[in-house]
């Protein structure tokens, strides 16, 4: 339990204060290369620098957070994309209104952003683990078999019909690749992934130099993957 | 000490500093996955993308975990130099998170996830490695690809999520008839107070399922 809690100090002072300051970059992109998400970058704005919308906005995810880490141990993408970007930002708020000596600043970001990511982390994760193993078992038995089918075939399906809605060449690329990556892979959205990709590119700037050496570099991946999972053995090859 | 602090500003803000950014944000999700492999918890993901890990440290075969985190990380890396902001989601977090534990684990290197240190160490490798590679495209520019790709893909990718819920409420009445009613009743609610549903559905199907279990 102790290593488990130091742990989950230092991953989330790391990764809070990282993402944090990632996210302050987000309002001086793209002069300054930003990471964090274009819906994480709206929905700092949404709340207007208000503290109280700030962190209210973030424990709503809070309490989904620890709803799925509770039962599967997964902290969802929500703790990095939207509760330490908005508890870091809350936090500077209660002190300064300006959004732009605050929200704005990378270097003060980044010590809320760890913060928060440390008390989160580290309240998530012992949370999870001390929840009886005989209801974590029940999760996982009710959550397997639904997020295989997740896998397969529901994911894949949804993929395929985006693929299919983006126009003619899209869905042409990604039907073939999808139907490649199925058959190697065990798993179409990968390919499908790579086929809206092309299949988009092809579309929008032609079949160039740029689309060959990518589709050089898929076809190497595949040939790469099938050779290692014994699909030419399984042709006889 | 004005000054001290507008230079730790401007430094933060710059180029340069991306792939230390990167470098710690990537330690700490790859040693997200240390936790949870070791731990049971911590993974920086979500639901059904963390259990694509499990079907592989179960069962082996890493290859759906392998394929859809790359194909993700790959997009990402394409996308983020393009428009300014690297979507931390799909590169980091899916990609550094799922995808390369998966491939390592496939190729049979297990070190880097079993040693929390290691783990530290490699994440903000691959950090650097990544954060070096997206300064060095975004000065590249290849004008040849479109983003417009990573729309629908990301139309797709959040349409997915929806799916969870009834699939959860679905497969707990296979389970038992009070994992069932449990967890419509616990999705319905959540539906009702604007939380998405697969979170009332797996609460309420512990809780029921679990009365019952402790009876």
């Amino acid at each position: 339990m102790t290593g488990l809690i130091i742990k989950s100090i230092i991953i989330g002072l790391l990764g809070g204060g990282a993402i944090a300051a990632g996210a302050a970059r987000m309002f001086h992109s793209p002069e300054s290369q930003a990471m964090g998400a274009f819906r994480t970058l709206g929905e700092l704005n949404a709340c207007k620098g208000d503290p109280i919308a700030h962190f209210s906005f973030g424990l709503g995810f809070f309490f989904n957070a620890a709803a799925a880490a509770v039962a599967t141990g997964a902290l969802t993408q929500d703790v990095l994309h939207r509760i330490v970007p908005n508890f870091a930002a809350g936090a500077l708020l209660l002190k300064n209104k300006s959004v732009e000596e605050t929200l704005y600043d990378p270097s003060k970001m980044i010590v809320t952003g760890a913060a928060a990511g440390a008390v989160v982390v580290t309240f998530l994760n012992t949370l999870a683990s001390v929840i009886p193993e005989q209801l974590s078992i029940i999760a996982k038995e009710i959550l397997s078999p639904a997020a295989s089918l997740m896998i397969n075939p529901v994911m894949p399906i949804i993929f395929w019909l985006a693929a299919l809605d983006a126009g003619k060449k899209t869905g042409v690329w990604a039907t073939i690749l999808g139907g490649t990556g199925q058959m190697i892979m065990g798993n179409a959205v990968p390919g499908l992934v790579l086929g809206i990709l092309i299949g988009q590119s092809i579309e929008e700037k032609g079949f160039n130099k740029s689309v060959k050496v990518m589709l050089g570099i898929i076809i190497a991946l595949f040939v790469i993957i099938a050779y290692f999972r014994g699909f030419f053995a399984k042709l006889g090859l | 000490m004005e000054t001290t602090n507008n230079n730790m500003k401007s430094a933060l803000l710059a180029n340069k500093t991306f792939p230390l950014l990167m470098a710690l944000a990537c330690a700490a999700i790859f040693a997200g996955t240390h936790l949870y492999i070791t731990y049971g918890t911590g993974a920086f993901n979500e639901i059904f993308v963390v259990q694509m890990l499990d079907e592989g440290l179960t069962g082996g075969d890493y290859a759906a975990a392998a394929g859809f985190a790359t194909g993700f990380l790959l997009a990402r890396i394409l996308e983020g130099p393009l428009v300014g902001i690297l979507d931390i989601g799909g590169s980091l977090m899916t990609g550094v998170g799922i995808g390369i534990p998966a491939m390592m684990l496939a190729a049979g290197i297990t070190a880097p996830l079993d040693n929390f240190a290691f783990s530290l160490v490699t994440g903000a490798g691959i950090g650097i490695a990544l954060g070096l590679l997206i300064i060095g495209v975004r000065k590249a520019m290849p004008e040849g690809l479109s983003a417009s790709g990573t729309d629908v893909m990301m139309g797709a990718g959040n349409k997915t999520g929806r799916f969870l819920g009834p699939l959860i409420i679905i497969s707990a009445i296979q389970y038992s008839i009070p994992a069932g009613i449990g967890a419509f009743i616990g999705a319905a609610l959540a539906y009702r107070k604007d939380r998405p549903i697969a979170g009332g559905a797996i609460l309420g199907a512990m809780l029921l399922a679990g009365v019952f279990a402790f009876m």
